[in-house]
C-alpha cells in the first residue's frame, strides 16, 4: 500500500500540476513563434521577439490594457469598501429588519446570469440618463459600477465567512478596555480580518479584469476594455501579440507572487527574531 | 455661439433653437448665424465615436480622416450584429456611426433607431454602383438611412490539396460541395463545417434546390430541412467564425464562408507557408448577397462629423485602401480601377457580370417564420 501511495500521489500532483500550468506554458511557448497562425509552429525562424515589439506598437490592445487596468483597480477598491461594510453588516448586527432582503441582494449577483445582470444594468443606465441626466453616456463610470455590483457580493462573501470564525472575545476584550466601537474596528478587527479584504481585493480586480459580457453591454463609445478587445479578434483568429501580451501579465503576477512571498518570509524571521528578544529579556 | 448638443437638428429653425436650446444662448443669434451654423461642416465638438465590426477597415483610413479634418475619432469594435442591436434598440449608444448587416438594419430602421440621411452632406454618393445599390434597395428604399460599406456573399471556401486528395473531380464551383450527400461524404474526414447564420444557410440551400430566395413557403422550408438532415452526418461543426482559423490551419477542407473570411483565411495560409493553398468560390448555382451597412443612430451626437466620415469612406481612394486591406467588395464604382489587383481581380470577392445576375440578397423575414426557421436550424445544428 506505501509502495502504491509513493507511486500515487507524485502521479496525481504531476497530473494536477500539467493540468493548470500547461496550457499557459504552450501560450508562452507560441509568444515566440513566428508564424502569424496562432497554433502552427513556424520552427525555422522561432524563436523571435517579434509579436512583442508588435504588440508595443499595438496602441488599440495598449490602449485597452490600460483601460481595463484601471477599471479593475476602481472597481476593486470599491467593491472592498462596499463588501466590508456589507459582511461587517450581517456578521455582527444580528438580526436586524431587513436582513434577509439584503443578504439575498448581496449574493443575487452571484447566481444571477451575466446577460440578464448586463442587460438590467444597460437598461438602468438608458433610463437613468433620460431622467437624471447621469450617467451621461456610457463609458468607464458604468463599466465601472456593473462591476462593482457583482464583485462586491463576492467580497461580502468572503469577510463574512471571515467574521464568522473569528473571536468575537478580542472585540470584547477591547471594549472591556475602554476602546470605543469605532476604534476597535480600526484596531482590532480590520487588521484581523486584512487577510481576507487582501484576497477579497484580488478576486474583484481578477473578476473585473477579465468580464466580457457584462462589460459588452454596458460599454461605450472608448471604453473597449481588454477582454472585449481579445473577443472581439476571435472572429479572425486571435492574433499572437495577444500571447505576447499574456505571457507579459503571467510574468508580471509571476513576479508579484515572489515578491511578497520573500516579504512575508522576512517578516516571519523577523517576528521570530522579535520573539526570541522578548523571551531573553 | 456655443450651442448645447442636441441642438443640432433644431439650428435651421432659429426661433425654435432658442426655445429648445434653453437659457444659455439668451443673445439671440441672428438668422444668419444660425445657418452659418447649419451650413458648417463639422460639429462643434471635434469628436466622432465609430463602432464598427472588428479588423473591417484599413489601420491608416482612420488617423488619415483624423488629421484632415482635426476631429477626435473613438473607433470600438463589435463583433456580432446581436450586440450591436442589443444597444441600438436600448437607445443613446453613444456613437455616431454603426455598421449593422442590411438584413439587420432593415427591422432596425423600423424600430426608428436610426436617422435619415443628409444626403447634401454626401456629394460622394454619386460614385455608389448602382448595380449593386438595387440589391439592397428592398432593405431600405431609396437610401435613406445607410449607406453600403462592404458587401460580399457567402460561398464554398476550400483547401484545394485536401480536397484534391479526398475527391479529384470535385465540384468546387457549386454547391453540390455541401448540399448533394454524394459529394459531401467524400470530405466528411477532413472536415467540413457551415455558417451558424439560419437566415442565411437557408437561401443557399433554396438556391441550390431551384427554390425561391426568401421564399416563406412552409413546404420550401421542409424541403430544405430534408436537404440539411441528409448532409448533417459529414458536418463537422456549425459556427460563422471558428472556420477561418481551422481553413488556414488544415484542420478543415471545406466551409461554406463569407468571402472576406476565406479571403483572409487564405492571406494567413500563405503567409504561414504550411502548404496549405485556400480558395473561394461562388457557386455557380447563384449565391446569398450580404451588405454591411453604415448608418447613424437617431440619438447620434455628432451627426455632421458622421456625415462627414461616411463622405470621407465613399472616397474612391479610401474605399480602395479599405477593399484591398479587408478583402471585401467595395460597392464604390470610381474605385474599381484604384483597387489592389490582386483583390479586384479575385472573381470570389467581385464576382464576373455573367455570376452576379444570379446573386440574391437575404432579405428579413416575418416574425413567425423566422420563428419556424429558428426552430428547424436547432434541429439542425443538434443533429435531430
Amino acid at each position: 500500500m506505501i509502495g502504491g501511495r509513493k507511486f500515487f500521489v507524485p502521479t496525481m500532483l504531476a497530473f494536477g500540476f500539467a493540468f493548470l500550468y500547461v496550457p499557459i506554458l504552450s501560450m508562452i511557448f507560441f509568444s515566440f513563434n513566428n508564424s502569424k497562425l496562432v497554433t502552427v509552429m513556424d520552427w525555422p525562424n522561432s524563436p523571435t521577439l517579434k509579436w512583442y515589439g508588435k504588440l508595443f506598437q499595438n496602441d488599440q490592445i495598449m490602449g485597452a490594457a490600460g483601460l481595463s487596468i484601471k477599471i479593475a483597480t476602481m472597481n476593486a477598491c470599491f467593491s472592498v469598501i462596499l463588501g466590508t461594510l456589507a459582511g461587517l453588516v450581517l456578521a455582527r448586527f444580528g438580526r436586524f429588519r431587513g436582513r434577509t432582503l439584503l443578504a439575498a441582494m448581496t449574493t443575487a449577483p452571484l447566481v444571477m446570469p451575466e446577460v440578464i445582470t448586463g442587460l438590467a444594468m444597460l437598461l438602468l443606465f438608458v433610463a437613468m440618463e433620460q431622467l437624471i441626466g447621469w450617467p451621461a453616456g456610457r463609458g468607464v463610470t458604468t463599466i465601472t459600477i456593473a462591476h462593482v455590483t457583482f464583485s462586491m457580493a463576492y467580497v461580502t462573501v468572503i469577510i463574512q465567512s471571515r467574521l464568522a470564525n473569528f473571536d468575537d472575545s478580542l472585540e470584547e476584550a477591547a471594549m472591556d478596555l475602554g476602546a470605543r466601537p469605532a476604534k476597535v474596528f480600526w484596531r482590532i478587527t480590520l487588521p484581523l480580518i486584512m487577510p481576507a479584504i487582501i484576497s477579497g481585493w484580488l478576486l474583484a480586480f481578477t473578476l473585473s479584469w477579465d468580464d466580457v459580457v457584462i462589460s459588452q453591454f454596458v460599454a461605450g463609445p472608448s471604453s473597449t476594455t481588454l477582454p472585449m478587445v481579445i473577443f472581439s479578434k476571435v472572429r479572425l483568429g486571435v492574433s499572437p501579440d495577444v500571447n505576447a501580451l499574456a505571457t507579459l501579465m503571467v510574468l508580471i503576477v509571476a513576479t508579484g507572487v515572489v515578491l511578497s512571498a520573500i516579504v512575508m518570509q522576512r517578516q516571519e524571521k523577523r517576528r521570530a527574531r522579535e520573539m526570541q528578544l522578548a523571551a531573553s529579556d | 455661439m456655443i450651442l448645447k448638443p442636441g441642438c443640432y437638428a433644431l439650428t435651421a429653425l432659429a426661433a425654435l433653437a432658442l426655445a429648445g436650446c434653453g437659457t444659455k444662448q439668451a443673445a439671440a443669434p441672428s438668422a444668419a448665424t444660425a445657418a452659418a451654423a447649419a451650413a458648417q461642416v463639422t460639429d462643434d465638438e471635434k469628436v466622432l465615436n465609430v463602432y464598427n465590426w472588428s479588423d473591417y477597415i484599413s489601420p491608416d483610413v482612420v488617423p488619415a480622416f483624423e488629421k484632415e479634418y482635426g476631429l477626435k475619432v473613438h473607433y470600438d469594435v463589435f463583433d456580432s450584429n446581436e450586440v450591436l442591436q442589443t444597444k441600438l434598440l436600448a437607445g443613446q449608444t453613444g456613437y455616431d456611426i454603426v455598421v449593422p448587416s442590411a438584413n439587420f438594419m432593415a427591422l432596425q430602421i423600423k424600430a426608428g433607431v436610426f436617422q435619415k440621411l443628409d444626403k447634401s452632406r454626401l456629394p460622394n454618393l454619386k460614385n455608389v454602383d448602382p448595380d449593386i445599390a438595387q440589391r439592397f434597395d428592398p432593405l431600405d428604399p431609396g437610401m435613406q438611412y445607410a449607406v453600403n460599406y462592404f458587401w460580399g456573399t457567402s460561398g464554398v471556401g476550400y483547401n484545394v490539396e485536401k480536397i484534391k486528395a479526398a475527391m479529384p473531380d470535385a465540384p468546387v464551383d457549386s454547391f453540390r460541395m455541401f448540399y448533394d450527400p454524394e459529394v459531401v461524404r467524400h470530405f466528411k474526414s477532413c472536415g467540413v463545417t457551415i455558417l451558424d447564420a439560419p437566415d442565411e444557410v437557408i437561401n443557399t440551400v433554396f438556391v441550390y434546390l431551384g427554390l425561391p430566395a426568401n421564399s416563406e413557403k412552409p413546404e420550401d422550408l421542409a424541403a430544405a430541412e430534408k436537404a440539411l438532415m441528409a448532409i448533417r452526418p459529414y458536418i463537422r461543426y456549425v459556427n460563422s467564425s471558428k472556420y477561418i482559423e481551422d481553413l488556414a490551419n488544415g484542420e478543415i477542407c471545406l466551409a461554406l464562408g463569407w468571402s472576406g473570411d476565406v479571403g483572409q483565411s487564405a492571406t494567413r495560409a500563405r503567409e504561414a507557408k504550411n502548404g496549405n493553398t485556400i480558395k473561394y468560390n461562388i457557386p455557380k448555382e447563384g449565391a446569398v448577397l450580404f451588405f454591411d451597412m453604415l448608418a447613424i443612430p437617431a440619438d447620434a451626437t455628432h451627426p455632421k462629423n458622421a456625415h462627414l466620415f461616411i463622405n470621407y469612406l465613399l472616397r474612391p481612394d479610401v474605399s480602395a485602401r479599405n477593399s484591398s486591406a479587408v478583402h471585401y467588395a467595395s460597392s464604390n464604382a470610381a474605385a474599381y480601377p484604384l483597387i489592389d489587383p490582386v483583390v479586384y481581380n479575385d472573381r470570389g470577392i467581385f464576382p464576373a457580370p455573367e455570376t452576379k445576375a444570379h446573386l440574391v440578397a437575404n432579405l428579413p423575414r416575418s416574425q413567425a417564420y423566422t420563428r419556424l426557421l429558428n426552430r428547424m436550424w436547432t434541429r439542425f445544428k443538434s443533429g435531430r
